[in-house]
């Protein structure tokens, strides 16, 4: 294991309080994203609790087989981003770069699933326009569905530029702030999935 | 808890005399039959039995904030005079112990008697009168009326002899509410398209009435007399000209104006004009409080379609 | 940072924050600048156009309830050809529903806090920046798209929106309001609210992170405190608005039924938009007046030369009311029948919020008490703040109670009792800190004459609209009415609404002198000096004025509070009655106020 930080003391504990900071900034915005998803858990909630039967009577019950294997799906891709991170701060760029693409690879997953699962619904008549459950299940999840999607932007650029051999030191913090943002998402998801297709 | 209340209520009835001599404040004057235009400044005239525990509580609040602004203002324009620039500041950062529990203080005592004031009564006032439909429903001579508001006028229907809302002998009128004085009148109101508000200022008293939801209201008038009815939430083009008119009757006159009507209804009833049969059955006063009705959906999307489509929500309102 | 500093600290804080070197281009710094001082001149200009914009939506406003359907002077026929200068009443829904939204969320918001938020926070903690400019950056831009867009809404067939600034469906919906100006218009709150968060962000983390050695959270202005609680409701409420939005937009585009019942066709329930709205819309309204209390707690302080009295009071309180302002939004909703179980609760939750109100005025008014008042135009600025929010903070409890919101509901006087809080509190004291921190902004003093004049027209004027709009709601005036004497039990109040109109041109012609004093100033106003006002917060005593780029050559070591006026030993020792924040005075005493500030910090 070969150390790449070769910064200054004074440079690394300059970059380690930056590090911080930018964290710091980002619970700030995954606290303001959260919020927005609360808002529209609790438009859920509240359609759900005006309908005495869930799903309503003459549509499709949501599918349940899918959603639980993008559970375990999303939930590998954080567990993937977990190493990925460590592995660059240890500077140790191959794995780094295989743990990342691992997770990239994971989120696409996720997204086609999810493609497949609008498709699926889609076929047995549920529209956005079919009633509340319609209107619910397609803003969630594509709303979800379009984070997961800025997620990955975000990752392929992370891993492009880890391939192309630039400073690992430099994208820790980013990748940092990527992680903490991934596994909002993932969290957002879990609560969807048990809130919406569970229950 | 009733108990609780009457003697609470009983409480009240005496400060009320007590602090009505104290408040000397805006009163109105009005013609004696409205809408004959009013003139002046002051609350519209009171005909219903119990707004004036509103007014009462908005005159003695009125009263107690005018000293409490009073105060803050002669603070601020002593200081001003006195404390000027040729006067030597005292250096003192307020934060020893009697500084700060004289502030707690005064707090204290403001907040317990201002707000305390309007908790204690606003809670009577709402479990006792404005929002016990309970009590209302109970009484033999209850009218009561349904609703149904639609951009830019106002469906009121009663029930008729019979005592069952979208029957032949239904009562159904525009923008057109007449009442007997002295019983409750109660309504319950939904609305055909966007969000209304059912207000009548001579009674003090308003409700909104929302697509999809059937909300109540009741009051008690104690005059007769002809008064507005006015439209409170913003609902479109022409939400300033959805007026109703309100006309409380004497007992008698008002049963012979029903009677009347509801024989010329039943004549022209029509069984197959499902438009025509807006109404629903009347919501208990124990049941759920939120308009949801048994059937789990909102009941007004009963309301039926064809009287949706033919309400002018149409887009060249808006030019 | 706290307690006893030792130089290692010191050094490490001079490191923390690079210095940016001054941009060349033009571009850089102008346009796309990353300064936080430049950003908030941008927020300014952005924020006093709409000001403009807005307030002469108000003029029509009121000249159509003065004057009902009758053609508007002047401009009439500029604005409305098609009917000789007359306003129509949907003309009219648009002006009243822009005139709200563009107030709020693109005149007051970027005024108070995109510009005293960056221009303050970053120079009174004794940053060089704040904590991610170029964030900041995109913060500004991006609330400038968000301009575009309302601008945008009245270019497009059927105008702008025009369902009410609270945009309630179904009337929201494309049924109720047809057309793409009320889209745009909430897609513009959507990205408005965007750059909110952003700023948000930026002002709760360079707050946290970038403090000077030595400043301490009760070390910090009151203004700062004020900024920075608003950020942090910023934070968590602007989304819940912009959820509310998204989900009105997909209504009235994607086809789904979130909000939409009854004749707009679907099964949804436009109750819970106002539960979204409102969880959203009472912080608001908090998010617009902390940073104005934080405001008069300086400058009550600042110019009555006297310790800001019992200044950790003042701030538990404004934290309270953080706190308390996310549980009480339901009064706004007592009528739409909600639970009476659920309404009491709000009620007494309204009602609490008057405890810390109360601490608070009485902390300013025994500030002033005693003191050496200089009547400075950002202390009248002040004073008229705390005279226009008492009256509208007092007639607010009303509305916090049932059974008198159920007459009051909805009338004029909601308006009245709102435009004294956030609006005409959130005015003067914007004002008030525009006057003061214009030299540090722009190194140029203002005219204090004409800053007087315009404090007199400006305080009288809006204690008169809105006070006389508060006597037309107790007689039963509704609000938004296109012509309100349609009602007979409103016919009396004719000439009220008259006389109410004279006052609000009266209001708009004072707005004159600021207009003149402001451009006057900017070119050719007297230099000002580094601390013109004798203060002895860190913008005063460690920048020049205007500041350089990086604000702090070193950043600077904070030993006292941001209030010490009039101490006694200074006064002997130094011959003045202030001292700055990162003065060296005495040693010894100075590092005892620090060990205790830090041990109950």
């Amino acid at each position: 294991m070969h150390n790449v930080v070769q910064l200054h003391p004074q440079a690394l504990l300059e970059q380690r309080r930056n590090e911080q900071t930018s964290a710091i900034g980002m619970m700030v915005a995954l606290g303001s994203w959260g919020m927005m998803f609360a808002a529209l858990f609790f438009m859920y909630l509240g359609l759900r609790a005006h309908t005495l039967a869930w799903p309503p009577p003459g549509l499709p019950a949501l599918p349940i087989a899918l959603p639980s294997l993008n559970t375990v799906v999303i939930g590998c891709s954080s567990v993937a981003l977990v190493r990925a991170l460590r592995s660059m701060r240890e500077g140790q760029r191959r794995p780094a770069s295989l743990w990342m693409l691992a997770t990239f690879v994971l989120g696409l997953a996720f997204v086609g699933l999810q493609t497949l699962l609008w498709w699926t619904t889609w076929q047995q008549g549920l529209t956005p326009s079919t009633g509340t459950l319609g209107t619910v299940f397609y803003s969630l999840t594509v709303l979800h569905a379009l984070h997961v999607a800025a997620g990955l932007a975000v990752l392929a650029y992370l891993l492009g530029m880890t391939l192309g051999g630039r400073s690992m030191a430099e994208r820790v913090t980013t990748l940092r702030l990527c992680g903490m943002f991934w596994h909002f998402v993932g969290g957002v998801w879990a609560f969807m999935f048990v809130g919406m297709f569970l229950l | 808890m009733n108990i609780g209340f009457t003697m609470m209520n009983h409480l009240k009835k005496r400060l009320t005399s007590l602090l009505v001599t104290l408040v000397a404040l805006t009163s109105a004057t009005f013609a004696n039959a409205a809408p004959v235009p009013a003139t002046g400044w002051g609350l519209p005239r009171d005909v219903s039995v119990d707004g004036h525990k509103i007014d009462w509580l908005i005159n003695a609040t009125t009263f107690f904030i005018t000293i409490l602004f009073v105060i803050m203002c002669i603070w601020m324009a002593a200081a001003v005079v006195k404390h000027g620039k040729d006067h030597q500041a005292e250096y003192d950062h307020g934060d020893s112990g009697h500084h700060v529990a004289f502030a707690m203080a005064i707090s204290a005592v403001i907040f317990l008697v201002v707000d305390g004031n309007l908790w204690f009564n606003s809670t009577i006032d709402v479990n006792t009168t404005f929002w016990n439909y309970t009590e209302a429903e109970k009484h033999p001579e209850a009218v009561r009326i349904e609703i149904n508001a639609h951009q830019w006028a106002w469906d009121a229907r009663y029930a008729g002899p019979d005592g069952k809302f979208n029957t032949a002998d239904d009562i159904v009128t525009l923008n057109d509410i007449r009442v007997p004085v002295g019983v409750p009148i109660l309504f319950q109101l939904a609305s055909t398209d966007v969000i209304h508000s059912f207000s009548l200022p001579n009674l003090r008293i308003k409700q909104d009435a929302m697509p999809g939801m059937i909300n109540r209201m009741w009051t008690t008038a104690k005059e007769t007399g002809e008064f507005d009815i006015a439209c409170t939430q913003h609902c479109g083009t022409h939400h300033y000209k959805m007026k109703g008119l309100l006309t409380i009757l004497k007992m008698d006159e008002y049963k012979s104006w029903s009677d009347k009507m509801s024989r010329i209804h039943a004549r022209g009833y029509d069984p197959k004009d499902q438009a025509a049969k807006w109404g629903w059955a009347w919501k208990k006063a124990d049941t759920n409080d939120d308009g949801i009705s048994v059937e789990g959906k909102p009941k007004s999307a009963a309301l039926a379609p064809e009287r949706s489509q033919s309400v002018s929500l149409a887009p060249e309102a808006r030019n | 940072m706290q307690g006893v500093m030792t130089p290692a600290d010191i050094e490490a804080a001079q490191h923390l924050q690079h210095i940016h070197e001054t941009p060349k281009s033009f571009v850089k710094h102008y346009v796309f600048s990353i300064d936080h001082k430049y950003i908030a001149k941008q927020f300014l200009w952005a924020g006093l156009l709409f000001l403009f914009f807005g307030g002469m939506l108000a003029m029509l406003i009121r000249w159509q309830w003065a004057y009902p359907g009758e053609a508007v002077p002047v401009v009439g026929n500029l604005l409305f050809p098609d009917t000789q200068g007359a306003i129509t009443p949907p003309t009219y829904n648009t002006i009243f529903t822009t005139h709200g939204l563009i107030m709020i969320f693109f005149a007051i918001t970027p005024i108070m806090i995109g510009c005293f938020g960056n221009f303050c926070i970053p120079l009174m903690i004794g940053a060089r920046d704040m904590a991610f400019p170029w964030l900041n950056l995109l913060s500004f831009w991006i609330f400038a798209l968000s301009q575009a867009l309302v601008l945008a809404s009245f270019c497009v067939e059927l105008g702008s929106a025009a369902a009410g600034w609270t945009t309630y469906p179904p009337l929201a919906s494309q049924v109720g309001t047809p057309g793409l100006g009320q889209s745009l218009m909430v897609l513009a709150l959507f990205v408005t609210g965007v750059s909110t968060i952003m700023g948000a962000i930026n002002y709760i983390t360079t707050v946290i992170r970038f403090r000077a050695p030595g400043m301490t959270w009760f070390r910090m202005p009151g203004t700062v405190w004020g900024l920075w609680l608003t950020s942090i409701l910023n934070a968590l409420f602007v989304p819940v608005l912009g959820s509310a939005g998204l989900m009105l937009l997909f209504d009235r585009h994607f086809g789904t039924q979130f909000f939409l019942t009854g004749a707009a066709g679907g099964t949804g329930d436009p109750i819970l938009f106002q539960h979204l709205f409102w969880i959203f819309g009472h912080p608001e309204v908090y998010i617009l007046i902390l940073p104005i209390w934080g405001f008069v707690i300086d400058f009550m302080s600042f110019f009555a030369r006297k310790p800001a009295y019992w200044f950790r009071g003042s701030i538990y309180a404004m934290i309270t009311v953080t706190v308390l302002s996310a549980v009480v939004y339901g009064h706004h909703m007592f009528v739409t029948g909600m639970s009476p179980l659920l309404g009491q609760a709000f009620m007494l939750l309204t009602l609490v919020i008057s405890v810390p109100a109360e601490i608070l005025f009485l902390n300013w008014l025994h500030t002033i008490w005693k003191g050496s008042i200089r009547l400075t135009v950002p202390m009248l600025f002040g004073l008229g703040t705390i005279f226009v929010f008492g009256l509208g903070g007092l007639t607010g409890i009303y509305l916090g109670t049932i059974s008198t919101d159920l007459y009051l509901h909805d009338t004029m006087f909601v308006v009245g009792h709102f435009h004294l809080t956030m609006a005409s509190a959130a005015f003067l004291g914007s004002f008030g800190a525009l006057y003061l921190w214009f030299p540090k902004m722009y190194g140029r003093l203002m005219n204090p004459f004409l800053g007087k004049v315009h404090f007199w027209f400006s305080t009288v004027g809006l204690t008169l609209v809105f006070g006389f709009q508060m006597l037309a709601g107790y007689a039963g005036q509704q609000r938004r009415l296109y012509d309100p004497f349609q009602y007979s039990y409103l016919e009396g109040l004719q000439d009220l609404n008259r006389f109410t109109t004279y006052c609000a041109f009266a209001l708009a012609i004072g707005q004159l002198a600021f207009v003149y004093n402001f451009f006057y100033s900017l070119f050719a106003g007297k230099r000002a000096s580094q601390n013109p006002w004798e203060l002895g917060t860190i913008e005063w005593t460690d920048c020049a004025s205007p500041p350089v780029h990086h604000n702090f050559d070193r950043i600077p070591v904070v030993y006292r509070g941001p209030h010490e006026y009039n101490h006694p030993e200074v006064l002997e020792k130094l011959g003045r009655d202030w001292i700055g924040q990162t003065e060296e005075f005495d040693p010894a005493a100075d590092a005892a106020t620090s060990d205790e500030v830090a041990a109950t910090a």
